[in-house]
């Protein structure tokens, strides 16, 4: 009896089990389809669903919020789908939100997605229609891609003539099969970087005097920099401008005594060459000339025995005293 | 067989019911096969996720593995499987064990003494395997895609609740209620076949073996015409 009520237990326990699962997995399977969810009904206009069935998903912004409850083709360029949005929706979908068609991955379920506007909108509320987007269609992928395949070829095919003419370039093959234009490129490519590397440096102490220049140090740096040098700078050149302005009335002074000088000169020029006076007469005549310097040299001669006579003034006992207090005197002086 | 199942329904609906007899049945047909079934589901998740990968790798879907898994398990083969385990060790034991009795003349012994023998032993039987049968291919089920779970985690990493999401995301009840529906069919057909084989057994011991045997190819075969019926009247009904 004992082991028929723990039979029975373990029997209890084992379907237990199975009903706890099963309920478990209706339940899961219930959230997923929201089937207790309360809905309400939008429609979406199209002019073609591509396989779009009742039954498919509606997403917003990727979640799935409801179901296409029915797909009805009213003419040849209309086809409604009434789309079941669960409850919630309607705090979320706008009425100005769009309905595009779309696929559950890459060759999954067609679903629909809602997609907002960026204007803002009241809130959806039943029976509003949605209008639906145009589709991209497999086949309008196809000729796009068709089109890319075309653009390819045209684009291999002068890769191709390229390839063909620097394989058949001899003086690519001589520059390739030339030996010493590696040695030399590395040589070249070793300038560069000493290059690159003094240019660096030379930057670096560019940087080093525009720094100070920015700090005000140097010459330049007071230059630009500090305002009383400015200031002095400006008064210099304001002092220049009027040394300047009087080097010029100098010039101008001076322009004007070189013409009085100039015409002064001119006068006497006229008046030696052609004048009346003695100047001209000195000048020109030659027997005037020469009595002039048989004149100076009688002059001379006066002037020398003058000056004997002189001396011997000087030792003259009338005159001696007094030439020599004057040479004291001189002395004392 | 048609007389034997109209017979089977007379006596079902018809007092006096043996409880007792049924719940011992149900803990024996049910609970006892669990182990046996319990360790093939788990096997067959695992065996069916790492057979199932290199293709879908191949592809590059493999991230689909616990959706096609899932799909494959809860709607054919968990069932199918189980239904098929079910009538290897049910439909044989069924039968070998009604075969045994009538060639040992204990059914006509019930019968002179009163006691309904079709009553206590086919109905019981046949009900409770009609029973058991849904709640243990719910429990293989389970244990499948764990052990399908446990066969994702061999190659990568991928979280419980990532797997149960992917699997239940792709499951819908178009796809779990036919599923369970028929295996009430399944478990009946052993039943039923278990105890036609087993109850009209004769020549013998040798024919307790041909009658284990028979049971178990005849409720096999059985349970594949079934299933095709169940996805014919799926598609049908589903679509109405």
């Amino acid at each position: 009896m004992a082991n028929r009520t723990t039979d029975n237990v373990k029997l209890g326990v084992f379907v237990l089990a199975g009903l706890v699962l099963l309920v478990l997995f209706f339940y899961m399977l219930s959230k997923n389809e929201s089937i207790f969810a309360s809905r309400f009904e939008i429609k979406a206009h199209f002019a073609n669903v591509s396989g779009l069935v009742s039954g498919n998903n509606v997403r917003v912004a990727g979640i799935v919020v409801g179901i296409v409850e029915d797909v009805e083709l009213v003419n040849d360029t209309l086809v409604i789908v009434t789309i079941a949005l669960n409850d919630d929706m309607r705090q979320i979908v706008r009425k100005n939100a769009t309905a595009a068609l779309g696929t559950d991955g890459l060759i999954g379920n067609r679903l629909v997605n809602i997609l907002p506007a960026a204007e803002p909108a009241p809130l959806i509320e039943p029976g509003d229609i949605l209008l639906g987007q145009k589709d991209i269609s497999t086949e309008d992928m196809l000729r796009t891609l068709d089109q890319t395949n075309r653009n390819v070829l045209i684009i291999s095919n002068g890769l191709r003539e390229t390839i063909d003419r620097i394989n058949k370039s001899t003086q690519l093959t001589t520059l390739l099969d030339d030996e010493s234009l590696s040695l030399n490129l590395k040589a070249a490519l070793l300038n560069l970087r000493s290059a690159t590397g003094q240019a660096s440096a030379t930057m670096q102490d560019l940087n080093a005097v525009v720094a100070d220049v920015r700090n005000g140090e140097g010459s330049v740096g007071a230059l630009l920099r500090d305002t009383s040098f400015a200031w002095e700078l400006n008064q210099t050149v304001r002092k220049l401008q009027a040394v300047e302005n009087q080097a010029d009335r100098l010039a101008q002074n001076m322009d004007a005594l070189v013409k009085e000088v100039d015409g002064a000169v001119k006068g006497l020029q006229n008046d030696l060459n052609y004048g009346p006076g003695a100047a001209n007469l000195l000048m020109k005549d030659s027997l005037t000339a020469a009595r002039l310097q048989n004149a100076l040299g009688n002059l001379e001669q006066g002037t020398a025995r003058f000056s004997e006579n002189m001396e011997a003034m000087k030792h003259n006992f009338l005159f001696r005293r007094y030439f020599r207090k004057m040479e004291k005197k001189k002395e004392k002086d | 067989m048609a007389r034997f199942t109209a017979r089977f329904f007379r006596e079902a609906f018809h007092p006096r019911y043996e409880f007792s007899e049924l719940i011992r049945q149900c803990f024996i047909i049910g609970y006892k096969s669990l182990s046996l079934v319990g360790l093939t589901a788990f096997i067959m998740g695992l065996v069916l996720t790492m057979q199932l990968r290199p293709s879908m790798v191949r592809y590059g879907v493999e991230a689909e593995i616990p959706a096609m898994v899932g799909i494959s398990i809860i709607r054919e083969i968990g069932p199918i499987i189980t239904a098929l385990i079910f009538a290897g060790k049910i439909g044989s034991s069924i039968g070998a064990e009604l075969g045994s009795m009538r060639v040992t003349e204990q059914i006509d012994a019930m019968e002179v003494s009163g006691t309904n023998p079709f009553k206590y032993l086919v109905v019981t039987r046949t009900v409770a395997a009609t029973l058991m049968l849904p709640v243990l291919v719910i429990l293989a089920d389970a244990i499948a895609l764990y052990g399908s779970y446990l066969g994702v985690n061999i190659y990568e990493i991928l979280s419980f609740k990532l797997f149960y999401t992917l699997v239940i995301d792709n499951l819908g009840y178009y796809d779990v209620i036919p599923a369970i529906i028929k295996t009430f069919f399944f478990g009946f057909a052993v039943g039923i076949v278990g105890c036609f084989k087993g109850y009209y057994s004769s020549k013998g011991t040798e024919g307790v073996g041909r009658s284990a045997n028979s049971a178990v190819v005849m409720a096999s075969v059985f349970i594949f015409i079934l299933d095709l019926l169940a996805v014919q009247i799926t598609e049908l009904v589903w679509n109405l």
